[in-house]
């Protein structure tokens, strides 16, 4: 059973599901950073993702590399009216930021449901090859899955790297009076982060829906995928999320390929318990500051 | 996360045992809620079962305000909603113990739970603890549907039967009104103890708390396992009004409520989680004629409340009755 | 010879690859006030921590009167006899400067959680009689007309010292004392010390920790001196002063006024 083969299989679905699950984690861990608001409207936008682009190539005949980032694109600006008329006023606020984000979420999952039905559609194949390497099985869309997570990652860090948006947001995450006192436009800024995290999100969602199914209900699962790897991660970090999806992504490949799918998600509660329990802060984060 | 109800110094000072407005509210709650039955009559099943629900859920809502109190937000309700609901589900059905057995039987299985968990959960603080609960509840839910050979999965536990004595709709809504009461005692009891005052300053300050002598960690276990305790009740009563659980019974959305319940009601007294299970139970009924959008319409609810009513029901009410008092005079 | 209330030995406290605190001797002897000061980052607050039960030690011992205590519960600590104050004002915001004291008598009060739970008679007579001790430590640190004030509403100077009443409300037998001067004006510098003496007279012994070496020296007889995690020197206060070693430490790294 450990052959090679099916070692290499692990790797890719893993490396494939971890990609999926940073795209969700650092929007995720990004608001949180940034606003101190526990977003559990984020697994909806990560369904409205998956809906633009079924609506972008099934109606309007967008070629998919484009249907994809615009889709994506379209629910970020979407975002920004909900982070106008709910968010704003409730930044830093974490108790009644986060149940709002609650009925948030309620609110976009039941109009989706009344507007798109609740039976369960699927964004058709775009690509249908099949490629061997050796032994090694890997279908055409999973390599474009990680093809675009790839790039959209690269992008992403690059971005908070080294433009000044980016920076400016770091310091935010980081204290947000600094900031302000060094003359950052936090209102601004967290329009973006919201845009930006908001975005990835949908993208993760148009990759799921291309993966998986497509549902109003599809969010529930991304979302505690991103709470799984903030927790490994630290709430925050950036890097701890992307270190953390891509634990997660491998865990539950390896998980599920030898000992099935249920084991797989009884295991990966248990090991998030336990890191839980033996450092608090995370695998990666910092201890969180007496307040 | 912490929930710091604001309070001032005069009202925190007052524990006085005086007859207040408070008392009163409470022997009026008491009185309508004895009367429900017979004011809607026989005749409106509906709105008993709504009423029975409305008093079930204000059990594990109030269990919840104790953690509240503390300053900290459990997700991990329904878990031990569940535990209580299965425990006297699996009893009734399985070894026929005796209705009575079954039900103190659910919450101290539940109440167990709290205090072998509640050391792991309570070493998390704020958003942490939130994150970890909400991955309890999920837990629970999947040891709930996977342990198929005791929980019969997620097919569930049919036929659960009613207590003898209160098969009867009404006397079973009696029945469910004596432990809510007996509930809330219990909860103002704690709140009003020293024990009462230690939570207060946990809430405020964990690390003055301890420099003040008091056993934090051992009063956060205690009262997390007294709230699962509590919910555990419900959960018995619950599984006999229903007659039938499954997992589905004890998923996310149950935790929801039961905090949302505390939220929306007002977290700086005990009268909020009571607000709340109103509020929260009777609003989706009430919003059943437009069942399509019941819970569009729910969201959009908890998004206002959040932004324009931050204190909750309870402090809408303190304001009217402020306002009201003003004029008056 | 006096008995020694507090005796410090050989502790040591790392954090990852910094040494906080490393093979640290002191003690303090019934009835007396120590200075514990040195330059930012010296660890002195780290000492704190360590002696009250809010960090666990890496190596060696803190005994209580007679008992070793080496990594107890600060609020076992507190039970025992030993109450730290902290750097920044430290009060229940929201209640009175009245129930403020009471909570600190606490430890007095609270026995056990089913006591307290169920509110027995042995409950409520300590109750009633740190209501009584409450009273008094109001009356001797000049608390008494703002009983009924919510703490924030106090200046801050008045809140300092009403964290040092909260301390002492469980009848401690040592204090230790983080920074209880820090942020406040010379005037109300001088008020806090003439407090610190006035509790130092009811028989507590008093540790003081800060890097004001003028309000030290008028406090202590005796001080010892931190320096990178470990004792530099001990000794009264005009003998630390003129030590060589002391001025380059303070000179060394930043430069405090006196």
């Amino acid at each position: 059973m450990l052959s090679l083969p099916v070692l290499a299989q692990v790797v890719v679905n893993g490396v494939n599901l971890g990609a999926i699950y940073i795209l969700m984690a650092l929007g995720f861990t990004m608001i949180f950073g940034i606003m101190r608001i526990v977003n559990f409207a984020h697994g909806a936008f990560a369904m409205l993702g998956g809906f633009a682009l079924y609506f972008l190539l099934m109606d309007a005949h967008v070629p998919f590399l484009l249907a994809l980032p615009l889709g994506a694109l379209l629910v970020g600006a979407g975002s920004l009216l909900a982070e106008r008329f709910v968010l704003r006023h409730l930044y830093h606020n974490e108790l009644q930021g986060m149940i709002a984000t609650l009925g948030l979420s309620m609110v976009m999952i039941y109009l989706a449901a009344i507007v798109f039905g609740v039976s369960q559609r699927s964004v058709p194949a775009v690509y249908s090859e099949i490629f061997f390497f050796g032994p090694l099985v890997v279908p055409m869309d999973r390599l474009v899955v990680l093809g675009i997570a790839a790039v959209t990652l690269l992008l992403f860090f690059l971005f908070m790297r080294y433009t000044k948006p980016g920076l400016a947001m770091r310091v935010a995450a980081q204290d947000l009076e600094v900031a302000e006192a060094q003359g950052i436009n936090a209102a601004a800024h967290y329009q973006a982060a919201f845009f930006i995290a908001s975005s990835l999100a949908a993208l993760a969602g148009g990759l799921i829906g291309q993966l998986y199914a497509l549902s109003p209900f599809m969010g529930a699962t991304p979302l505690m995928k991103s709470f799984i790897v903030v927790i490994l991660g630290g709430l925050g970090s950036i890097p701890g999320a992307a270190l953390g999806g891509l634990l997660l992504g491998m865990a539950e490949s390896s998980l599920t390929t030898f000992f099935g799918a249920s084991t797989a998600q009884l295991a990966s509660f248990g090991i998030v318990m336990l890191v839980l329990v033996l450092r608090p802060q995370g695998l990666f984060g910092h201890a969180e500051r007496d307040s | 996360m912490t929930a710091r109800p604001a309070m001032t110094a005069a009202a925190a000072d007052n524990r006085g045992s005086r007859f207040s407005a408070s008392h009163m509210s409470a022997v009026a709650v008491i009185v309508v809620m004895a009367a429900w039955p017979g004011a809607i009559a026989s005749s409106e099943s509906f709105l008993l079962y709504v009423g029975t629900l409305v008093v079930l859920y204000s059990v594990g809502a109030m269990s919840l305000h104790l953690v509240f109190r503390m300053g900290q937000v459990s997700f991990a309700h329904a878990a031990f909603l569940g535990i209580g609901g299965y425990t006297s589900a699996l009893l009734l059905t399985g070894s026929g113990l005796s209705w009575p057995l079954a039900f103190c039987a659910s919450g101290l299985v539940s109440g167990l739970f709290g205090l072998l968990l509640g050391p792991i959960v309570l070493r998390l603080r704020g958003v942490y603890f939130v994150l970890f609960t909400f991955i309890l509840c999920e837990f629970a839910e999947r040891v709930f549907t996977d342990w198929g050979s005791l929980t019969n999965g997620a097919g569930g536990v049919a036929g659960i039967p009613a207590p003898p004595a209160f098969s009867s709709p009404v006397s079973f809504y009696y029945l469910c009104l004596g432990v809510a009461v007996l509930c809330a005692l219990i909860c103002r009891g704690v709140l009003k103890s020293d024990v009462g005052e230690a939570i207060d300053a946990i809430r405020t300050s964990e690390s003055l708390a301890e420099s003040n002598g008091v056993p934090v960690f051992r009063i956060k276990v205690a009262i997390f396992a007294i709230s699962c305790l509590l919910v555990g009740f419900q959960g018995a009563l619950q599984a006999s009004f229903v007659h039938y659980i499954s997992p589905a019974s004890y998923t996310f959305d149950e935790s929801l409520r039961f905090v949302v319940m505390n939220v929306i009601g007002g977290m700086n007294s005990l009268w909020g989680p009571v607000l709340g299970s109103v509020f929260i139970i009777a609003l989706p009924e009430l919003l059943r004629n437009w069942v399509e959008y019941q819970w569009v319409l729910y969201g959009v609810v908890l998004v206002l409340a959040m932004r324009y009513l931050p204190g909750g029901l309870y402090e809408l009410g303190e304001r009217a009755s402020a306002l009201l008092r003003k004029g008056g005079a | 010879m006096s008995r020694q209330v507090l005796v410090v030995s050989g502790l040591g406290k790392s954090f990852g690859a910094l040494q906080a605190i490393s093979d640290l001797h002191f003690h303090v002897e019934d009835g007396e006030i120590v200075g514990l000061i040195g330059p930012n980052g010296a660890g002195k607050t780290t000492a704190i921590n360590l002696i009250s039960g809010r960090l666990k030690p890496d190596t060696g011992m803190v005994r209580l009167e007679d008992k070793v205590v080496t990594g107890f519960s600060t609020n076992s600590l507190v039970q025992r006899g030993l109450v730290r104050t902290f750097q920044s004002t430290a009060v229940y915001p929201e209640r009175s400067v009245w129930s403020n004291v009471l909570r600190g008598a606490f430890a007095e009060i609270y026995k056990g959680f089913w006591p307290a739970l169920v509110n027995t008679g042995a409950q409520k007579r300590r109750r009633d009689a740190a209501i009584v001790h409450v009273e008094t430590i109001l009356d001797e640190l000049g608390l008494q007309d703002v009983r009924d004030v919510p703490a924030q509403q106090l200046p801050y100077g008045r809140q300092k010292t009403l964290g040092l009443a909260i301390a002492i409300a469980s009848r401690p037998r040592v204090i230790l004392l983080d920074e209880p001067a820090a942020g406040l004006s010379a005037e109300e510098v001088d008020r806090v010390a003439d407090v610190i003496r006035r509790i130092n007279s009811r028989g507590v012994s008093v540790v003081v920790v800060d890097h004001n070496m003028r309000f030290i020296s008028g406090l202590c007889r005796r001080v010892v001196v931190l320096h990178h995690g470990r004792e530099l020197c001990t000794g009264k206060p005009a003998e630390i002063a003129a030590n060589p070693q002391v001025i380059e430490a303070y000179l060394g790294t930043v430069n405090e006024p006196a």
